[in-house]
Order: C-alpha cells, then structure tokens, then sequence
C-alpha cells in the first residue's frame, strides 16, 4: 500500500495548506504590562514606556492567542509595530528597542548633578509645618563652615557628571549669603578649571532680598528659586513670619528678581497643606495671574504622617480631588490659548509620549537619590535626599551616607548607598514589578521608609502609589477621551524635552 | 471535583485549578488585598488551590460590598494569571533586551564569517603580511 502522506513529505514542493495560511496567527509575546483604565478600557505598556489603548478583553485574547490577523488586522499590526508581539522568537528589531531603553535610562549614565548645599538652618520664619525653623540666632551652631563648604565643593567636582548644579537652601539661605557668595565664586573657578558646566540656585522665601543681592545674582547667573503656596490667605496661613505678611514679601520678592534677573530666572515651588487642599482653582489662579508657565502641585508633605492608618490614605484621596480640580482649571486656561502646564503631569507625559525621560528624583528607576542629589547639610552630614536631612532633624538618620570627611567612594558607593540601592529599582519591587506603570513611576525609598517604616515599602497601602497610579491613569483617560486635551498634553510634553 | 466560589461567614472564598493558575500570580494578586484583608491559600484537593480573602475586623462590609468583593478577586486571579503568563514567557527576551541596552555593543550580533574586503583578501592576514 502507497503510503499517501509519506510520498507527499517527499516532493519538493509541499501542499498549500503547509503555508502560513493560518488565521491564528502563531506569535511570541515580548515583555509589557496591563492595566484597568476605566470599566471598559484596559492598557498595555512595554518596556519602552509606548502604550495601547485597547478596549476590555483585548489583552487576554492577545495573551491566548485569540488574535486573527486579518480580522484583527489593525490592532495585530499595531502590536508589532509597537514590539508587543513579534512574530520570530527575537523580533529583528531588538537592537532598536534595546537603543530605545538604553534612552529611556539615559539618566544614569551622568550620575549625580544636583548638590544641594544646607548653607543654614537659621530661618526668620515659623511655619508651622516646618520640621527646620524655629533655630533663629546661632550662626555658628547653625551655619555651614567654610571648611565644609570647601569639602561640599571639593566633592561636587568629583561627579563624573560634566554639569553640576549647586542648589544653596536653608533654613533660609540668604541668612548666610555671605557664604553663598564664598561657595559660588570657589565653585566657579574649579568649573572653569575643570571645564565643568556649573548651574547656581537659591532657594529662599525672599524676605530678606534686595537689589544688592540680586546684583550679585544677575553677575553670577544665579536662578532664584522660591515658595509661593497660593493666594494670600493660604499662603501666609502656611508661613508664618512674626509682625510680617510672608505673601506680601514673596510676591514683592519675585517681581524684583524678575525685574533685575529677568522673568524666566525665579521660579517658584508650592507646598500643599491641608489648608490648600480647599483651594485649588485659587492657587493655580495666583501662579497664572503672577505670570509663571506653570504650576507644580506637590503632594500634601508625609512628613509626620503615620501610615498604615485610614488617615494618610483619606489625605491622598483628598490630594488626588484637590489635583483634578487643578488641573481642571489649567486646562480651562490652555483651552483659551494659554500656555499654562502642570509640571507633575508634565514628568509623566514626557515619559508616556515621548521616547525620553525626566530625571525627577522622585520619579526614577534606579530612584533619583545618590544618582542624581546628593545633599550636604549645614552640619557636614552628607545626605541622600532632601527629605533624608529633614527625616535627620528628627533624629532619624538612616539615609545618612557619611560626613563631609568621608571620600567620595565610601559616600556613594559604600554600605549605606548599596543597602539603599537593593530598594531603589522599581522593576524589583513587590508590586511595581508587573505594574504597567512602573516605566513611567519610579522608587522612593525615603519616602517608603519615611511613611511605612521600611525603604522597601508595601504598595497597596502607599500614598506614593495610589497617587501615581491614579495621576497617570486619569492622564491617560482624559487624554484618551478629548482629543483636545491630548493635543495640549502633547504640547507639554514636547516643551520639556528641549 | 467540582467547587463553586463563595461567600461564607465574611470570607470571600475562589477555587483555581492548578493547571490553569500559577502559584505566582496567585500570590502578586493577594498582594494587593493584604492592607484591608486576611489572605489565605491552601488545597482544597490535589489540582485545586483555594483562595480566600477575609475583611479585617476595622473593615466590615455590606453584603453587597461583599458580592464585588467575590466579582473583583475572580477578575483579579484572571488578570494576574495572564500577566504571569507574559512575564514568564518573555523573561529571556526581557533579559537580553536589558543585557543589549547596557553592554555598549557587546551583546550585537556581527555578521557571520571572517572581516573581509568584496574581493575576498583576509583582512588580517594582510595585516600581518
Ligand atoms: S509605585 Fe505603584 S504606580 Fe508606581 S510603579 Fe509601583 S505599583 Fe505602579
């Protein structure tokens, strides 16, 4: 008996039906993550950071292999084309992608940049939230020493990164500026030895500044950087100055440095406070009637918050109303033509519509400590954040990295900076790590062990999580449901990648 | 054996088969009910694990918060037994993408055969010529 089967195997040429004819298309998954936008829309990012839109259920059939090319054909071609599947076992493209990641991660090849000098704890004002002030008289107790100034210089030079950036706060920093003066003029000269790009910044509430100083700053390129928490009434209920309206100050403060430094040259930060959370069509209203770009709305400080407790997350909750109304405003503003941004959504958009990344240290994978701030405080402790020198105040020093005596390897590379470093890549941590999120969120371990007791952190119960999660979420479904509101996103995050 | 999810005595109760459920998606999907709920796995019998959440005493709930609560577990397992899966089928092309990304062009792939010019002279034979 001819065996039919056997003898068709032999000819050259097979039968049609041995060609990929299939409906079901035979692919291979390459690594991306998914998420629940709304009720009936889910997401797939990957790990790039370029998302899909897709509506319910579209991610299980992928993942079954439920697809059907031509039927599908759009979304399959979507899939390829954005490397969520690949139809050989390696897409061809992987050094693209791999170049693109390299991108995304771009952040870590300079290492540190910004050095944040405590140049004094001294401060004229009381504001209650404040965990710093209230050490007014004792310049030496209480002042940075030129000795440490030196050594804070001597280690910013170190960097490998070829632009630093020398951030002096306080305190109130211009009750030391005669050794701001000293830090900048030294800094200078080693950057011009040393062919190192050198950004100056003060941060100061600005009552204590006038054109002396502020010519000072003009000759010096200094930026200025200050505080304003909204209108009056939130403001100085904020900041309290004993016998003085602390608004009345700022604001005056801003438009003379405007006015000798130029308008782009002071910028200025809100702090959120339960007060604020009340008005926030208010305070986005002040920055846009001041004439700023934009607005930052930083989350309600944790500090002094317990977690683990219904309370902190009820206050996320409340930030989160607070931000969309915000937000709501400002988008109001750019419908009628203005470029107005905020600058939380900003980071996100430009890491979820752009190919780049945004070395925002609470935002970073590797996480922005070490890597991109370091903080030398008035003291001489070396610090890893800013909020580790305020966790210190309180005498808690576990992100305490050495002194100003250390050398520069044992500061950034020694136990503490690899202790800290177990916890400070998202990709590896409970929770984030099958996230959809995680390439556009990041790591912050002071912030886990500042509100949870631990730098690892439990995400189910993190005010940093459910923050960001749901920031980024309602980014996506607004920009998803107003092509307008995309429009303007896109625009925003153009703007912060030149 | 046939089990059917629950609702008995404030525990919310999912049977998975273990043929079709990792063990690893079950556990990233408790996760996230740890901070309001008693988590517990264990088998109900040789090819089924039996999943079970229980509000904390600060955290009662109506029957009807109760009824989500079985819907949202259910749709939970589902979700993260899917992301399982695409973790762990794509893990080495993960890896090597990584690995790519940061090798400064040690892991690129070059063309086979030896560096030769069109005519065909070895180049680095006559380098040593
Ligand atoms: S912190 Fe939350 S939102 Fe951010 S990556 Fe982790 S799980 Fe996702």
């Amino acid at each position: 008996m001819i065996n039919e089967k056997a003898d068709k195997r032999s000819r050259k040429f097979r039968e049609i039906d041995q060609f990929d004819l299939n409906e079901q298309p035979q692919y291979y998954l390459l690594p991306f993550r998914f998420h629940r936008i709304t009720d009936d829309k889910e997401i797939i990012v990957n790990e790039v950071g370029d998302y899909l839109l897709l509506s319910n259920g579209t991610f299980e059939r992928i993942v079954k292999r439920q697809l059907d090319k031509k039927k599908d054909a759009d979304l399959y071609g979507d899939l390829i084309a954005n490397f969520f599947i690949s139809e050989e076992p390696i897409p061809p493209l992987i050094d693209v992608l791999a170049t693109r990641y390299r991108t995304k991660k771009l952040f870590l090849n300079y290492f540190t940049g910004l050095h944040i000098f405590v140049i004094s704890l001294r401060c004229e004002h009381t504001c209650h939230y404040c965990q710093v002030s209230r050490v007014t008289q004792n310049k030496d107790l209480y002042d940075m020493s030129i000795a440490n100034i030196d050594k804070g210089i001597d280690i910013m030079f170190k960097s490998p990164n070829p632009h630093v950036t020398m951030e002096f706060q306080g305190g109130e920093s211009l009750l030391a500026f005669d050794n701001i003066k000293y830090a900048v003029e030294k800094a200078e000269r080693i950057a011009k030895e040393v062919g190192k790009g050198l950004t100056k910044v003060i941060c100061s509430n600005l009552a204590l500044i006038n054109e002396e100083i502020l010519e000072y700053c003009k000759e010096h390129e200094i930026l200025i950087s200050t505080s304003l928490d909204g209108p009056q009434y939130v403001h100085d209920n904020n900041r309290h100055k004993p016998h003085a309206s602390s608004y009345e100050l700022a604001i005056k403060g801003i438009e003379l440095s405007r006015k000798v430094l130029g308008h782009d040259r002071v910028s200025a930060l809100m702090t959120t406070t339960k007060l604020s959370l009340d008005y926030p069509v208010e305070i986005v209203d002040e920055y846009f009637r001041l004439g700023f770009q934009g607005i930052f709305l930083r989350n309600i400080s944790p500090y002094g918050f317990a977690l683990r407790t219904d309370k902190s997350k009820y206050e996320t909750e409340k930030f989160l109303t607070f931000y969309k109304k915000a937000l709501d405003r400002i988008l109001e503003y750019n419908f009628s033509g203005h470029y107005f941004t905020e600058d939380l959504a900003k980071i996100f958009l430009t890491k979820i519509l752009t190919p780049f990344n945004v070395g925002f240290v609470d935002l970073q994978s590797p996480a922005g400590l070490i890597n991109g701030v370091i903080v030398f405080n008035y003291d001489g402790g070396v610090y890893a954040t800013d909020e580790s020198r305020m966790l210190a105040e309180q005498k808690d020093y576990t992100f305490k990295l050495g002194t100003l005596d250390d050398n520069y390897n044992d500061l950034f590379f020694g136990k503490k900076a690899q202790e800290i470093a177990n916890v400070w890549a998202n990709e590896a941590l409970s929770g984030c790590s099958e996230c959809a999120f995680q390439q556009y969120c990041g790591a912050d371990p002071v912030h886990n062990h500042a509100t949870q007791g631990d730098m690892y952190g439990y995400r189910p119960n993190s005010d940093f999580c459910q923050k960001n999660m749901e920031i980024i979420r309602y980014l996506i479904e607004l920009m998803e449901s107003d092509s307008r509101i995309k429009k303007i996103f896109e625009r925003w995050a153009k703007t912060s990648t030149h | 054996m046939q089990y059917k999810n629950e609702i008995k005595n404030d525990e919310i109760i999912v049977f998975a088969d273990t043929s079709l459920y990792s063990k690893d998606s079950i556990f990233k999907c408790l996760y996230w009910y740890g901070d309001k709920y008693h988590t517990n796995v264990s088998f109900a019998d040789n090819n089924t694990y039996r999943v079970s959440v229980k509000p904390l005493s600060t955290n009662q709930l109506s029957q009807e918060e109760q009824q989500y609560l079985l819907l949202k577990l259910e749709r939970d397992l589902v979700d993260y037994n899917l992301r399982d899966i695409v973790t762990k089928e794509t893990q080495n092309v993960r890896d090597l993408l990584i690995a790519k990304a940061f090798s400064n062009g040690e892991f690129d792939e070059l063309p086979p055969g030896d560096v030769s010019d069109p005519l065909g002279f070895n180049i680095n034979q006559l380098k040593n010529d």
